[in-house]
């Protein structure tokens, strides 16, 4: 039998000749990758001294510290935490990265995201680096382990094998594939799995499509998400990747715990409704529902492929008087290539508020919503409170979705705009 | 020193699937950081007299992907403050499970175990033998075992004290 993907990553950073899904290892992560945030990286930084003596971290370089949550800041004791986590950074001689974009993204972009790496963050949409064949977990609080010592204890997880079949149709993005598998595969289908994704349909989908689909892993219950390296994401990450490691793709022999085929041909924009990222309906059934605010943006849209289909969908149209679209260009990277083409400019001219990069949309900490309000949004979850009053609604679908919203005030059919 | 059995009442049961926690003190109350007040919060769209109905050491039981979501904190800390002892559920959500170990709450996964208890029923969850019986109704269903890192984590207390514990030879 073969190995997969993660298996084989498991094996290298645990310093075994060979590791299969159930082994319980000590792996060392390639590259720890945190932002940060009150009761995670304050705490941590406390805990390595007080309660563990260690006031050097060993091999900085190892580890990179994101400033993409509360930016810009809007409170005293919010710069006093980017203050702490630059003081720290400094001391330690940690690469720190300030407003260059969310973190997840900005990973990608400045080479974490090595195909065969191991990467490991609390939070668990760095699953999304498995776009460029990266093995990436998020492990909440157990993150302190990879700051204490050189290796966290895991178990080799199986993997879930999704193959895609056909292609995209026009108006349907990756954001609609992602949901789509929720639906039919279930919340719980690939529970402390990795979900790796391949077929022939991910020809069709591009690489920032891919960074969705793997950075919304959770919500199938996968703890990471991998596609095998393929030409289209080798020629993006040569040149940035930060280790020089041999490329590793699951074998064809590998053993899975499942294996699912998935036709893309036929389908159609989805919307996830409230309460809970479980809940993917056919937007048809939904078109109409009055909507009162648009959020495109977070590490799961605003790229370049979101940013193009919504300027599509809005130039020379408007923003319906008073709803308020919010569309945020997910890296510095992102917003300066939009607007070197245009992008930027016509969803302007078309009545959307625009910032640079930041993940506090995604979370109600800004452009927050009253009880009563509806949004739709690309952010990445719609639990209740995600986005301000816990009586407001969360609708999830695509950037072309909301785009079509932001025009009627209403939830639409992006496509009779393309 | 091994795993201690969980052994206490069903307190309540969440028999749906992917059951969010954050409703245990409710979406609004989940920024409370006060654990009295967190605590007085606690099941009270479930049962008003639960803080009332509950001895040390009883269980909640879960359904299928008990902990999908966004998970926070406040919500077990406020059911470990009330003497709750553990989850026992069909299955887990992973981002639940990893949290909660690490802050030491014990979580036994039970395939079948919504089949064979009703609300109050004395379980015992029995780490050794691998398996939660019923104490009230005689059954059982086998537990899932834990990987070994889990359960010295439960052993320890959580993760600090597991890390501590691990580090010590080390840092001598």
């Amino acid at each position: 039998m073969g190995y997969t993907l993660a298996e084989k990553v498991l094996a290298r950073v645990s310093g075994n000749p060979g590791v299969c899904a159930g082994d319980e290892v000590m792996a060392r992560p390639d590259f720890v990758v945190v932002y940060d945030f009150p009761g995670y990286t304050d705490v941590i930084f406390r805990q390595m001294k007080d309660d563990f003596g260690i006031h050097r971290l060993p091999d900085p370089g190892r580890y990179a510290v994101f400033i993409d949550h509360m930016v810009p800041v809007a409170t005293p004791k919010e710069e006093e935490l980017h203050i702490l986590t630059r003081t720290w950074c400094a001391e330690q001689n940690v690469p720190l990265y300030e407003r260059r974009g969310i973190g997840h993204q900005v990973a990608a972009e400045l080479g974490y995201a090595t195909p065969g790496a191991f990467v490991v963050h609390f939070d668990g949409h760095i699953s999304q680096l498995g776009a460029f064949g990266t093995l990436a977990i998020g492990l909440r609080r157990n993150i302190l382990e990879a700051f204490v010592r050189e290796r966290v204890s895991l178990k080799v997880p199986q993997t879930t094998r999704i193959n895609l079949h056909g292609t995209l149709p026009v108006g349907v993005m990756a954001r609609d594939v992602f949901h789509h598998i929720v639906r039919v595969l279930g919340p719980a289908s690939c529970r402390f799995q990795v979900m790796e994704v391949g077929g022939p349909g991910l020809a069709s989908i591009s690489l920032e499509g891919r960074q969705v689909i793997c950075g919304l892993a959770m919500f199938t219950g996968a703890v990471a998400a991998v596609c095998n390296p393929d030409e289209l994401s080798l020629a993006y990450t040569r040149g940035r990747a930060r280790m020089a490691l041999d490329v590793v793709v699951s074998d064809a022999d590998a053993r899975y715990a499942a294996v699912h085929d998935i036709d893309i041909s036929a389908l159609e924009p989805v919307i996830v409704l409230p309460p809970n990222p479980a809940n993917t309906r056919d937007l048809s059934e939904h078109i109409g529902t009055e909507v009162h605010a648009g959020y495109l943006g977070s590490c799961a849209s605003g790229r370049l492929e979101d940013l193009r289909i919504a300027a599509q969908i809005l130039k020379g149209r408007r923003v319906k008087d008073g709803f308020s679209l919010h569309v945020i260009p997910t890296s510095q990277d992102i917003m300066s290539k939009a607007a070197a083409e245009g992008l930027i400019s016509t969803l302007v001219e078309a009545g959307a508020f625009t910032s640079s990069p930041s993940c506090d949309y995604c979370f109600g900490r800004i452009a927050t919503m009253t009880a009563g309000q509806k949004a739709v949004s690309t952010g990445t979850l719609n639990v209740p409170g995600r986005m301000g009053s816990p009586e407001s609604q969360i609708f999830l679908m695509s950037a072309a979705s909301v785009a079509a919203a932001a025009i009627e005030g209403r939830i639409a059919d992006p496509r009779r705009y393309l | 020193m091994p795993l201690a059995n969980l052994k206490g009442r069903a307190a309540w049961i969440f028999a749906e699937e992917n059951f969010d926690v954050d409703l245990i003190v409710g979406v609004k109350n989940i920024k409370v950081v006060d654990l009295a007040e967190l605590a007085g919060l606690a099941m009270q769209s479930y049962d008003p007299d639960f803080a009332r109905s509950i001895r040390r050491g009883d269980l909640i039981i879960g359904g299928v992907n008990f902990g999908y979501g966004h998970p926070h904190y406040p919500p077990l800390r406020a059911l470990r403050h009330l003497g709750i002892g553990g989850i026992v559920a069909e299955s887990f959500s992973p981002g639940f499970w990893r949290g909660e170990i690490s802050m030491g709450t014990p979580l036994a996964a039970c395939p079948g175990i919504l089949g064979i208890v009703q609300r109050w029923d004395e379980l015992e969850v029995d780490w050794q033998r691998g398996e939660v019986r019923n104490l009230t109704r005689p059954a059982a269903r086998a537990l899932e075992p834990l990987a070994a890192a889990d359960r010295a984590m439960l052993e320890a207390g959580g993760l600090v004290p597991y890390l501590k514990r691990d580090l010590q030879p080390a840092a001598t």
